[in-house]
């Protein structure tokens, strides 16, 4: 067996825009699935039932189900449902937004609710507002119960961006597997692929890591 | 009460020793929690430890059966060398029974399975042997109808009772107890001090770290007070607490309120 | 809009098969990843240094590399490498239980070392070996801590299954995909197969979690 490993040279560049495309798409959806996360939390617990219930379900769907075919379900319901034409890296986004964002809401609710009652309760006999003592009492306690379930819903987001090559997404995993079914190298393709998520993706872990010893709550 | 707790005329009397603590040392870093400590405890001796908080008497009562290691020093067991190799303390430990704090009872079994796991891992005794010994160890600190609970299911005063039959169904030659009754509810306290009563009564061989000085007063045969990682002062009950030698004891008994 | 449900009715048996290859690979999956994620937790925890060291090297590494990157892998390279042709379904639940073998590692580990020292102490006083202490103590304790934990991991599983529809092993995501081709109503074809997999996985973990409220109080030390 040979190996050809100046594949890999010759496609850095592809590589590269891959990756490029990979981190892009971790960003762009957490950063619209935290507060639309917010907002999800925030619609379970209203006083209106229609509005709860239907905030419940859509968090447990999605929670329930595969996000690869949310993806497959996305390209083809999308188009339909709002009758233009969506980039497959948007229909990745979407797709990928649904599913964080429900996660997201589980997280900041368990956080918020993690924080006793007596806090707010004293904030309250201190002479603040409810809205105060939710800024400035619970929200910061609660920030470091969020911020390590963040951290390690940011790396499983991250890997999960891979996904979205189903739908031709130029990620990552798309462009080597694209690039491997054209070259035929395929044991030098796949390796160089696993080994750039990897280069990625490890030091991610290992912060996520720091981040549970730093901020963790031992109970 | 105080006529039922007439003790036998032992101790002293009695010249076999079965624990020897000789020049034991402990440090942790900078902290020195016991800074040569020299001890004897006899057969049927009740030796009860008394002192401060941090005054090392914990720590040399779990150097007895090699739960703490020892940063220097000796302790024997019926003549024999504790190990400096923790794990090599097994059998002495088969022969100790130790009663925690938190009484540490086994959350995952009953209180007769709890009872019965010593002699069926470690003993190798067979189940229905095992249940015999343990159901009559559950009669004895009086708890033969909770055989089946839980831990979650008792109060602090049964399981702490558990985790003495715990330790008696290995059929120990000594018995440690580790601040038995310092997690419980007061209205709790009372039963197990009762359950060790009679089982000192019983001349079972007991070394107490309490800070019950009633117990300590009626039961002990032989008090020692901790102060720095040191003994301070040791000796009869009625000497130690109607006449002690020492301020460091005094200051100690006054501090508890201890009017004799 | 209109929907044409026909399309899924006159391919249930075959959107039901799938289904039943779904949940033959998630089984498969569960127990593999269990055994072997305990395995790596024991030689972690109790092996020698250079062992531990390795096994906190693939766990992590696991964690960093998507499932579908080791899927691809172990079906499309591994046999180049190795000669060891492996047919879809068994690529699948190898490269399934290899990633979330190491996520099982995590959650036992921390099942493991959330049970008391106290508890350790007294086995010990009862002069218990150390394996006797693990298997007897610390175990069946941390098996009741780590039920919440369990049930994620089990949702995981089957819903990794789906990923496998990249080696076109024939489970439920596969089907829908080749139904949803053939019929041109992949709307209907894959909302269907969404809720199908809604109600596996919901009853999953809820049962999980009702199962650990009965029983938490045998891991509270």
């Amino acid at each position: 067996m040979t190996f050809d490993w100046s594949i890999i040279w010759q496609s850095m560049g592809a590589l590269w825009q891959g990756a490029l495309v990979t981190i892009a798409l971790t960003v762009l959806t957490m950063v619209l699935a935290v507060p639309l996360g917010i907002v999800v939390a925030l619609l379970r617990e209203s006083r209106l039932k229609p509005v709860s219930a239907l905030a419940t379900a859509y968090v447990e769907l999605m929670r329930n189900v595969p996000i690869i075919l949310v993806v497959y379900w996305a390209f083809y319901v999308l188009p339909i449902l709002t009758g233009v034409g969506f980039s497959p890296f948007l229909t990745g986004l979407v797709a990928l937004v649904l599913n964080n964002t429900a996660y997201n809401s589980e997280t900041f609710r368990s956080g918020i609710r993690s924080i006793r009652k007596g806090q707010t309760e004293a904030g309250l006999a201190l002479g603040m507002s409810e809205g105060e003592a939710f800024r400035k009492i619970v929200l910061p306690q609660a920030w470091r119960r969020v911020l390590p379930i963040l951290a390690t819903t940011w790396v499983t987001l991250f890997k999960d961006t891979s996904l979205v090559s189903v739908i031709a997404v130029g990620d990552l995993a798309h462009t080597a597997l694209q690039i491997r079914s054209q070259s035929f190298r395929v044991i030098e393709m796949l390796t160089a692929m696993a080994a750039i998520y990897w280069l990625l993706g490890y030091p991610q872990a290992k912060i996520v890591d720091w981040i549970h010893r730093k901020y963790g709550v031992t109970e | 009460m105080t006529d039922t707790l007439a003790k036998l005329p032992q101790g002293s009397t009695l010249p076999d020793v079965v624990i020897e603590y000789r020049d034991v040392r402990k440090q942790y870093g900078e902290f020195v929690a016991l800074a040569g400590v020299n001890l004897e405890v006899r057969r049927g001796q009740v030796v009860c430890l008394i002192g401060p908080s941090g005054s090392g008497k914990s720590t040399l009562l779990r150097c007895t059966n090699g739960l703490e290691t020892m940063s220097s020093g000796e302790v024997y067991f019926d003549g024999m060398p504790l190990s400096k190799d923790p794990r090599k303390n097994r059998l002495i430990r088969q022969r100790m029974g130790m009663v925690f704090q938190n009484f540490e009872l086994f959350p995952h079994k009953t209180a007769l399975g709890n009872i019965m796991m010593g002699p069926m891992t470690v003993l190798g005794l067979s189940e229905e042997k095992a249940r015999t010994r343990a159901e009559a160890l559950l009669a004895k600190v009086g708890l033969s109808e909770k055989a089946s609970n839980y831990p979650a299911n008792l109060s602090g005063g049964q399981q702490q009772r558990v985790a003495i039959a715990r330790a008696l169904a290995m059929e120990p030659e000594v018995m440690l107890f580790d601040e038995p009754t310092s997690a419980l509810d007061p209205e709790t306290i009372g039963e197990v001090l009762n359950v060790m009563k009679r089982l000192a009564d019983d001349g079972m061989t007991m070394v107490v770290v309490t800070h019950e000085m009633t117990f300590a007063r009626r039961v002990a045969d032989h008090v020692v007070v901790f102060a720095n990682g040191q003994i301070v002062e040791q000796g009869r009950p009625e000497q130690i607490f109607d006449a002690p030698q020492t301020t460091r004891t005094r200051d100690f008994l006054s501090h508890l309120g201890w009017d004799g | 809009m209109e929907l044409n449900l026909s399309a899924v009715l006159d391919s249930w048996r075959f959107l039901l098969s799938g289904l039943g290859v779904t949940l033959l690979l998630a089984a498969g999956v569960t127990v593999l990843s269990l055994l072997a994620g305990t395995l790596l937790t024991l030689g972690r925890l109790y092996g020698p240094r250079w062992l531990s060291a390795i096994i906190v090297f693939y766990i992590d590494s696991m964690r960093a590399i998507p499932v579908l990157v080791v899927l691809v892998w172990v079906y499309f390279a591994l046999p180049i490498a190795t000669g060891l042709n492996l047919p879809p379904f068994w690529s699948a639940l190898l490269s399934l239980s290899a990633h979330l073998a190491a996520y099982v590692a995590e959650v036992v580990r921390a099942g493991i070392q959330s049970v008391r020292p106290g508890q350790v102490r007294a086995g010990m006083a009862l002069g218990m070996t150390r394996a006797q202490i693990l298997r007897k103590i610390v175990m069946p304790q941390a098996v009741v801590r780590m039920l919440p934990a369990f049930g994620s991991l089990l949702s995981l599983a089957v819903k990794d299954t789906a990923i496998a529809t990249v080696i076109a092993v024939p489970e439920l995501m596969r089907r829908a995909d080749a139904v949803a081709g053939q019929t041109y109503a992949p709307v209907e074809v894959f909302t269907t197969v969404m809720i199908l997999y809604f109600l596996v996985i919901f009853p999953l973990t809820r049962g999980i979690d009702m199962i650990y409220r009965r029983v938490s109080f045998l891991g509270r030390s």
